[in-house]
């Protein structure tokens, strides 16, 4: 019992105190930061663990949010159902994709991964536009069928949803860091002759990080696009290709909460910085190269080591 | 098709692809001697064009604006190589990429803070037209690919004829090497940089009259750029002019005959090319570092 809760204490901690701010911060404000910590979790994952950077998240969040929005448009009318195909059509995507990707170097990796995001924000918007409606976007919010427990149409239903399905989500990747596969892919990271030396494929390993870390970015895109009611190419633009990177450097790259941190920093700064001046965009990217500078371990990177050592210095428990 | 579309197809293409391979060369530059990706150099391609604006504005002479927006490119790379890029020169490639882009977003914020969000617009400086062929062409268009032929030919003996150069050509095959042989490369390495950014603010003096400037234009034009050097091969000069003309020529025909496809085509023919032939059309060997 002890050890299970010694597992799990950080995540209730950590979902304890996002609980506490859903009570005294705005609701679209925590939505917002829940769902763009899931948009960056597999960001986060890739470049920590398996050391692929890509310029390209916004790609795999556009197949999530279209693979959802084709449905409720289309077919059926129930978001749960629609966050289902989402997942699934993100990740048949990944999947394919993936296999051709991740044979390639990381500085590649990046730029191709930039070339998909414009090849389908361009299909989505002009190519495709008889079914996507082009700029207009798809607006199913009104079509959507409420469900008897929780009502994802409701914006305080929907929290309880993401709130939930947030929580297992960490879960599921606190369980992969601690994992053998967890363990081989920050190898892969490190040293991957080494690592086909002990006889495992680099290239499984890489594919299948791959097909996790989208997944996860596509999850996001589904959620977005129940929470907003409409999809249009604008979440893919490429103007906005970094904020994953961003927001992964922001909380620390490779920590489990960072993604968390990360976006809590982002979108409060771009809230409260934008109240007061126009281009927060000036601001974080000055802490950009500063966090980089003095040595890329963001926001929790830094903080988490001192936490630690407050609270453990005195109390026997062991970390 | 109709020769007229297809000549004036053909000439747009190639003076977009000149921006395109003033910006590019930089990047091809940086990448081949020092090891980083400098996704900053779109910052200097703005300030080129916003510093073209201002002088414009002042003077009424759109190529003062010009020599000057290179002017104030070069200044700013200079001060960002010294102050950024020294301390991380050692560090890994995605590292400089991530970093460079810190800045880049930093400047699109400070422009946006100095000339406000408002696109500006810069007039042409040569408003003539040529005959060729029946077809009229601007001569702006055509001065544009004549001032990238020459840069291309000024970078070419620049490298072959001067020692500086020489050094920064051995120095993209074998860093160490150089290094050993008594050459301060830190002192290539600010020479190189300081070079791209003077012509990534060239590329955007041009440019200020071809579109409209406004904050965002270093964003918009990354991927295409990005695109270009990946097509020609990273760190190869030669493989970059063709590779801007190719990517010129697909957005310029590929827009006349369906205009949807032309934004996506470049990039569907670079993901074919990265899977073929991983290095780009020049690309030499990967180079370990």
């Amino acid at each position: 019992m002890m050890k299970i809760l010694r597992w799990w204490w950080g995540i209730l901690l950590a979902f304890f105190l996002l609980g506490v701010a859903r009570v005294f911060l705005p609701l679209p404000f925590v939505n917002e930061v829940i769902l763009f910590s899931i948009y960056t979790m597999g960001c986060n994952f890739l470049l920590g663990r398996v050391g692929f950077i890509s310029f390209g998240q916004p790609a795999y969040l556009a197949v999530g949010a279209y693979g959802t929005a084709f449905y409720l448009y289309y077919f059926g009318h129930n978001p749960y159902v629609g966050i289902l195909m989402g997942i699934l059509v993100g990740m048949v995507v990944s999947l394919i994709v993936g296999a051709f990707f991740v044979r390639l170097r990381s500085d590649y990796f990046a730029l191709v991964n930039l070339a998909l995001s414009v090849i389908v924000f361009y299909l989505m918007e002009k190519v495709l536009a008889k079914i996507t409606h082009g700029d207009n976007g798809l607006w199913f919010l009104t079509s959507m069928s409420s469900t008897p427990v929780l009502d994802l149409g409701k914006p305080s239903d929907f929290f309880i949803f993401i709130f939930l399905v947030a929580m297992a989500l960490w879960a599921f990747y606190k369980y992969l860091d601690d994992s053998v596969y967890g363990a081989c892919c920050l190898a892969t990271k490190i040293n991957e002759d080494k690592l086909r030396f002990l006889g495992y494929s680099n290239f499984q390993i890489r594919w299948m990080a791959f097909i996790i870390a989208n997944t996860t970015t596509a999850l996001a895109g589904t959620l977005y696009a129940v929470y907003l009611g409409f999809v249009s190419p604008a979440i893919t633009h490429p103007s906005r290709v970094a904020d994953p990177v961003v927001v992964t450097i922001l909380g620390g790259v490779g920590t489990l909460y960072g993604p968390m941190v990360g976006a809590i920093a982002y979108t409060g700064m771009k809230d409260l910085l934008s109240a007061f001046i126009a281009n927060w965009e000036l601001f974080i990217g000055l802490v950009l190269v500063f966090i980089m500078l003095a040595g890329e371990r963001g926001i929790w990177g830094t903080l988490e080591p001192l936490l630690k050592k407050a609270l453990f210095r005195k109390s026997s428990l062991p970390i | 098709m109709d020769t007229q579309l297809l000549i004036s197809g053909v000439i747009f293409g190639l003076s977009i692809g000149s921006i395109y391979f003033l910006l590019a060369i930089g990047l091809s530059l940086c990448f081949g001697l020092m090891r980083i990706i400098s996704l900053d150099q779109l910052l200097y391609y703005s300030i080129g064009a916003y510093i073209t604006y201002t002088l414009h504005v002042a003077t009424g002479n759109t190529w003062v604006g010009v020599l000057g927006g290179m002017a104030a490119a070069g200044i700013v790379s200079f001060a960002v190589e010294r102050f950024v890029f020294v301390r991380i020169y050692e560090r890994d490639i995605t590292f400089t990429m991530i970093a460079s882009f810190g800045i880049l977003f930093a400047g699109v914020g400070a422009i946006k803070y100095v000339w406000g969000l408002v696109p500006r617009p810069v007039p042409v400086p040569i408003e003539a037209q040529v005959n060729i062929l029946g077809t009229g062409l601007p001569v702006y268009r055509l001065v544009v690919i004549g001032i990238s032929l020459l840069v291309y030919a000024g970078i070419w003996l620049f490298l072959n004829r001067t020692i500086t150069g020489k050094a920064i050509r051995a120095g993209i095959e074998d860093v160490e090497h150089v290094e050993g042989l008594g050459v301060n490369v830190y002192k290539l390495f600010t020479i190189t940089f300081v070079i791209a950014g003077t012509l990534s603010g060239l590329a955007g003096g041009l440019h200020s009259s071809l579109i409209m400037v406004d904050p965002q234009m270093g964003l918009e034009v990354l991927a295409f750029v990005f695109m270009v050097v990946i097509i020609g091969g990273l760190g190869s000069i030669k493989g970059t002019l063709a590779s801007a003309f190719i990517v010129g020529q697909v957005i310029s025909l590929g827009s006349i005959l369906y205009a949807p496809l032309a934004q996506m085509a470049p990039f569907a023919i670079m993901l074919l090319i990265l899977l073929i032939k991983p290095t780009g059309l020049y690309g030499s060997k990967l180079l370990k570092r």
